[in-house]
């Protein structure tokens, strides 16, 4: 078997065919290959979710596996939340504005990318459904008080 | 942080993975089988781990399924966590299971991470190890030989092995669904939510004519393997619920427990202790759902 | 010509700001939410290469041999760098006391697990780092110096061979009558306490692409730099170039909290890309390098504290023994953490006499490096759990006793023994509101109730001051020269009007951008929208140091401010020119020059500067036609110690109180934050979310600090917290979300009143946590005095008391 690999991925409603190694992470097939560098890497090993991006509708940690792996997938990425045609922010960027829900805005992307799971399949969460959401996804800056707020706000958007 | 290099093969059934299984062993090729990796892709970004050749079942659909069969929840290797956790039927009909799945990791490592992935890289913090010896989980297994069907007792080896043949895969758990009148509890204690758990206990029990009966404790986060704390289920089978029983449980099974693990969260002491509460906790909780 | 800089919102030239002290939303926020802002992993240059070194898995050990010959063959790698390379090209990093530092990459011995020993240019990430695998480094290994203690010992090993020990600084303060108070008062109050190694952890680690011209021996440097000119400096002196030839620019980074680090990987990046023959090379911190060697440790302290108490409860002195391990050098101004807490030594109380004996100690450990706060945080810690302890022997209330304590608010400025003057504040104000916010009465009460049904219930109050606007003359104990701490900007308008203000510092998080635009749109009486701000890179941008030290907020304000003023200056000449009045007649006023007292007689500031550029013909003789000006703003009146480290240091003091209830979970060690409450001042708030952004923010990493974070070693100096799943970063379970409030008491000496603001509650958190926990072990008899307060530790001391 070779070490590298031709796959198939459509990424924000681009289709993508590239030869890959491997053995490289989604993440930095994503962030390198692609050239979509929102989706952040913080931790590489699965703990900090800043690389959260969506497969197939689920936020997924794009360090934690491989881009082998996904040939065939939808992915969205943070890129791919903005309305090309208005221009505009999604609400879900709206509302993390508004709310002041970053500072540094490193972690932002992958915060979005759990919440943008979790208000499809719940639009009208908890607080305590909102904290399991984004349970794994760490923040430095905000102490998480402006996040909550951030996807309150934009559970009402939605 | 990145992977060293490795040959790569996703195969589309089972029987192709076996045969491949068998072809790399023949080889002399070390390979490791990847579910969905959420425990092994960072041991591989971290260089600890570096097989030759990685076998990915991801494209194994047909091993991507919940389904009852009779009396037993038919879980596919693949099924992911996430699918479990919403699963009306394993929230029904195996609710211990259901609750020991919320505490794996993060709702975006569950999405991935698959059912057959966390009893087959059998971490001693791995939820499901404690569920399983609990439950009588029965592992389906795959090989050159063909199926053959161990249960929870005889799955787990030690860290991180288990009774699974470099050339063979884990194809399925059967886990019996919780009989009507049973009682069950699933407690872990963690630094922070979600984390790997310092210690963790599952409980099922029966109350006949107010006797505790058919008292199943295991323990998992503090030994190589989990651990069924039998001397302790013998003093409360028989036993009326009260807390003085379950704290004497709980200090049975704290005893039970040959040399808990110690790491920078918690000394072994600590964990023998958080077995004892957690297993007085368990036991009463288990009580109120009778 | 002396520049007058408003001193309040209100004297700003505008019938009332719509900007400032408003809650606007960040100029900065779009491009994060959208991820188009180019974080340094973001950017790369053509013909990039990629860096990964080769660290020590040996906390002190001889380098015997580095064979590197395997992986220079590699296909895809151009360069490798060895202890050979630095030797040549390379100085050992300058520190404060000199000659504490080592090379970026060990030369002859590694002090410490991580040590780079060997680096490597690759095509790729992947293939550096197979590269790493073929170069073989003979080790001779030595007697380890596990800690600070064992540092001290006589026969200890030495890590620095050039001194004879490992005692980097040892050095006493005294300040007042010390000996007198102590000998005078009815009890002393003395405890030991630890507080272990944390910091800072920013989610982004460091990064940086360095391209070294090899015909004109220049050097360029892209990175996540938190103080782009520092490092410029610092890498003139490292890799002996002039240091007009660095160039250092910069790059919106994902949160830094003083810990960055940066110095040693730009080096190596540096000297790989001067091996390849000038091509650029990246180099991006990984977690666990950042976790074992990066810039994220901090404080690591052994404390001996006592107070001098009079029977009501006046609190006349403070004497403190810190002995800190500094790890392996003082590479990372970690020394500069012992010496900021100079700056309030006292806190928020009228203490007369103090003293301050420091022992800071080179250790087998990874070097320190600054973190939030930047020291007060343990000494809080410390002063705070003995005014507790104290309440408690006296049978004072804990809110009363610092009542009692407090400066009074006719008292400021207030000069505190160990030399700073505290500009203004109101404690008793903030502590009644966040009493009454609390209802701290009834608290009491339910936790009387709890406590009878047995349950471990506890309520912390602690008040601090956040020493705010560094200056260097704080950090002069352990060697820093200099007073002030210059920060420039540079404010252009256009022909059309436009406004783009140029500063010398990227992106980190705390909307300092914002600050600007607010600033001018409101000075000019302009959208916010029509202000730009451009990011100059170190060759061109006006003296900068950028954020640290809780001075960004003041320091960027009085710069605009100043440039603002001397571009209104020149307008109300060119404009009086225009009208034909004298120049004293003019005004500026909601973005409108104006004849003072003559209704209609005005023209936008848009129409002043296009005729500046467009109209020279129009101009008064002699009228340079520049509608724009730079500022350099420094704190005022600052001076130089006096042999006991005595200054006016630090131009602001923000106030703090903070309450807490807790509950400790008997049985397994478990503490639970059931409510927190904060009431702060900080002076005029000039974004208030920005401020309870970071507010809360430092509540989290107090949280960390006090229940959660430890870079645990072992007894031979391996660190224990390599990975996020043992150095534990507290999630959105873990992080009370807090009830706030606000005094607002002005700085008098500062622009728009303003104090510095951006490190805030953590100095307060970690105290005010413990000290909740020990009130609810207070029963039992037993006290923390060990941080983080981990389950197992708090379990442990219940076991004591139980014995």
């Amino acid at each position: 078997m070779a070490t590298k690999q031709e796959i198939s991925v459509t990424v924000n409603g681009v289709s993508y065919q590239r030869e890959v190694e491997v053995r490289m992470t989604l993440a930095d097939f994503l962030r390198h290959e692609l050239g979509l560098g929102g989706t952040h890497v913080g931790c590489e090993h699965g703990i900090c979710g800043a690389c959260n991006i969506l497969i197939d509708g689920k936020a997924m940690r794009s360090c934690l596996q491989l881009a082998v792996q996904v040939d065939g997938a939808q992915i969205t990425t943070v890129e791919g939340l903005r309305n090309l045609e208005t221009g505009e922010l999604h609400p879900v960027q709206q509302a993390f504005i508004e709310e002041h829900g970053l500072q540094c805005g490193f972690c932002t992307p992958g915060f979005m990318m759990s919440t943008l799971e979790l208000l499809g399949e719940n639009p009208n969460p908890s607080d305590e459904e909102i904290k399991h959401a984004i349970g794994g996804n760490l923040c430095r800056c905000t102490g998480y008080e402006n996040i909550l707020r951030s996807i309150r706000l934009a559970a009402t958007r939605v | 942080m990145k992977p060293a290099p490795f040959e790569y093969y996703a195969p589309e059934s089972v029987e192709e993975v076996v045969s491949l299984l068998e072809k790399l062993e023949d080889d002399d090729v070390e390979a490791k089988v990847l579910a969905g990796g959420q425990s092994f892709m960072p041991m591989l970004s971290m260089r600890v781990a570096r097989p030759e050749a990685l076998v990915d079942l991801s494209k194994l659909s047909e091993l991507d399924y919940i389904r009852e069969e009779g009396d037993v929840i038919a879980i596919g290797a693949m099924a992911s966590k996430s699918d479990a956790e919403d699963s009306a039927l394993i929230q029904a009909k195996q609710p211990l299971l259901h609750a020991a799945t919320k505490y794996i990791g993060h709702r975006q490592v569950r999405n991935r991470g698959t059912v057959g992935g966390s009893f087959a890289h059998a971490d001693p913090a791995a939820e499901y190890g404690a569920v399983a010896t609990t439950l009588d989980i029965q592992m389906k297994i795959v090989g050159p030989d063909g199926e053959r069907v161990v249960s929870a007792d005889d799955f787990y080896v030690t860290f991180l092995t288990t009774d699974i043949d470099s050339t063979e895969i884990l194809t399925e758990v059967r886990v019996p669904v919780l009989p009507a009148g049973t009682g069950w509890a699933f407690q872990e204690m963690s630094r922070r939510n979600g984390d790997l758990a310092m210690a963790g206990v599952a409980v099922t029990l029966r109350l006949d004519a107010g006797k505790c009966s058919d008292v199943r404790i295991s323990v998992f986060g503090v030994n190589a393997t989990p651990v069924r704390c039998t001397d302790a289920e013998q003093l409360v089978n028989g036993q009326a619920p009260g807390d003085d029983v379950f704290s004497k449980a709980g200090e049975s099974a704290a005893q039970f427990i040959d040399e808990p693990i110690a790491d920078v969260h918690g000394s072994a002491d600590y964990r023998r202790q958080l077995v004892n509460v957690l297993v007085a906790r368990c036991l009463a909780e288990a009580v109120t759902r009778v | 010509m002396a520049i007058e800089i408003p001193k309040s919102p209100e004297e700003l030239p505008t019938t009332s700001p719509r900007f400032v002290g408003k809650n606007v939303n960040r100029i900065e926020d779009p491009g994060l939410v959208a991820g188009t802002t180019e974080f340094i992993d973001n950017f790369s240059l053509p013909g990039m290469l990629h860096c990964a070194i080769l660290r020590s898995p040996h906390a002190h050990a001889r380098v015997v041999k580095v064979n590197a010959d395997a992986a220079a063959q590699l296909p895809g790698v151009e360069a490798v760098l060895t202890g050979e390379d630095i030797k040549r090209w390379c100085n050992p990093a300058t520190t404060s006391p000199e000659g504490w530092g080592t090379y970026p990459m060990a030369v002859d011995k590694v002090l410490f697990v991580g040590e780079p020993v060997a680096a490597v240019a690759a095509s790729s990430r992947y293939v550096a780092e197979d590269a790493l695998e073929l170069i073989e480094v003979e080790y001779e290994t030595l007697p380890v110096v596990k800690d600070a203690r064992e540092g001290l010992k006589p026969d200890s090993p030495v890590l620095f061979e050039q001194h004879e020990s490992n005692v980097i600084h040892d050095r006493t303060h005294i300040w007042g009558d010390v000996d007198k108070v102590f000998a005078e008062a009815d009890h002393v109050i003395q405890e030991k306490f630890r507080w272990n190694r944390c910091g800072a952890n920013p989610m982004e680690t460091f990064g940086c692409v360095c391209q070294w011209d090899v015909i004109q021996d220049n050097l360029t440097c892209h990175g996540s730099y938190q103080t782009p000119g520092f490092i410029g400096l610092g890498r003139s002196a490292s890799l002996n170039l002039p240091s007009n030839k660095i160039k250092v620019v910069s790059h919106p980074h994902g949160g830094s909290f003083g810990g960055k680090g940066g110095p040693r990987g730009t080096d190596i990046a540096s000297l790989l890309s001067r091996k390849a023959n000038g091509k650029p090379v990246k180099y991006i911190e990984d977690r666990m390098e950042y976790l074992t060697a990066g810039g994220g440790q901090s404080w690591d302290r052994y404390y001996d504290a006592s107070i001098a108490v009079k029977a009501d409860g006046t609190v006349t002195g403070f004497k403190v023994d810190l002995l800190d391990d500094q790890g392996a050098g003082a590479e990372g101004y970690g020394t500069i953490s012992v010496a900021k807490p100079l700056a309030a030594f006292t806190g928020c109380y009228r203490i007369e006499a103090a003293k301050y004996s420091l022992k800071l100690v080179a250790t087998n450990r990874a070097p320190t490096y600054p973190y939030r706060g930047y020291g007060p945080p343990p000494h809080n810690f410390v002063l705070e759990s003995l005014m507790d302890k104290a309440a408690r022997s006296l049978q004072i209330d804990v809110a009363e006793i610092r009542r009692l304590n407090y400066i009074r608010p006719d008292q400021f400025p207030y000069t505190i023994p160990s030399g700073n003057e505290y500009d203004s504040g109101n404690y008793e104000a903030v502590l009644d509101k966040v009493l009454d916010m609390a209802d701290y009465k009834k608290m009491r009460e339910e936790q009387a109730k709890a406590q009878a049904e047995g349950r471990l219930v506890g309520i912390g109050v602690a008040s601090t001051v956040e020493p705010g606007v560094f200056d260097w003359n704080a950090y002069a104990t352990v060697g820093v020269p200099g007073v002030g701490v210059p920060e420039g900007v540079k404010v252009s308008i256009d022909i059309l009007g436009n406004i783009t203000v140029t500063v010398g510092f990227s992106l980190e998080g705390q909307g300092q951008y914002t600050l600007a635009v607010q600033i001018v749109a409101d000075y000019f009486g302009v959208e916010m929208d029509a202000v730009r701000v451009a990011y100059a890179a170190t060759d061109v941008a006006p003296p900068h140091f950028g954020p640290g030290g809780s001075r960004l907020g003041v320091a960027l304000s009085g710069a605009i401010l100043g440039a603002c003023k001397k571009i209104e200056e020149k307008f109300r000449i060119v404009a009086a020119g225009l009208m034909q009045c004298e120049p004293e007649h003019m005004e500026l006023m909601d973005g409108l020059m104006r004849i003072k007292g003559v209704p209609g007689a005005e023209m936008p500031i848009a129409a002043v500067a296009g005729a500046m550029l467009a109209r020279s013909d129009l101009l008064p003789p002699g009228m340079e036609p520049c509608p724009e000006a730079t500022y350099v703003w420094t704190a005022p009146g600052r001076n130089e110690p006096d042999d006991q480290g005595r200054c006016k240091s630090y131009l602001t003091a923000a106030n703090a109180t903070h309450v807490v209830l807790v509950e400790v979970d008997r049985d397994t060690g478990f503490t639970d934050i059931l409510q927190y409450f904060i009431v702060d001042d900080c002076g005029t708030r000039l974004n208030p979310s920005t401020v309870e952004g970071q507010l809360q923010g430092g509540v989290a990493q107090g949280v960390g600090a006090a229940l959660y974070e430890e870079y645990v070693y072992s007894d031979d100096a391996q660190p224990l917290a390599s990975t996020f799943m043992d150095y534990l970063l507290p999630t959105v379970s873990e992080v009370p979300i807090t009830e706030k409030g606000e005094v607002v008491t002005p700085s008098p000496f500062t622009p728009l009143g303003a104090k510095g603001c951006g490190e805030g509650a953590i100095h307060t958190t970690p105290a005010v946590i413990v000290c909740a926990i020990n009130d609810a072990l207070s029963p039992l008899g037993v006290q923390v005095r060990e941080t983080p307060a981990s389950p197992n530790r708090v379990w442990n001391l219940i076991q004591q008391a139980q014995q």
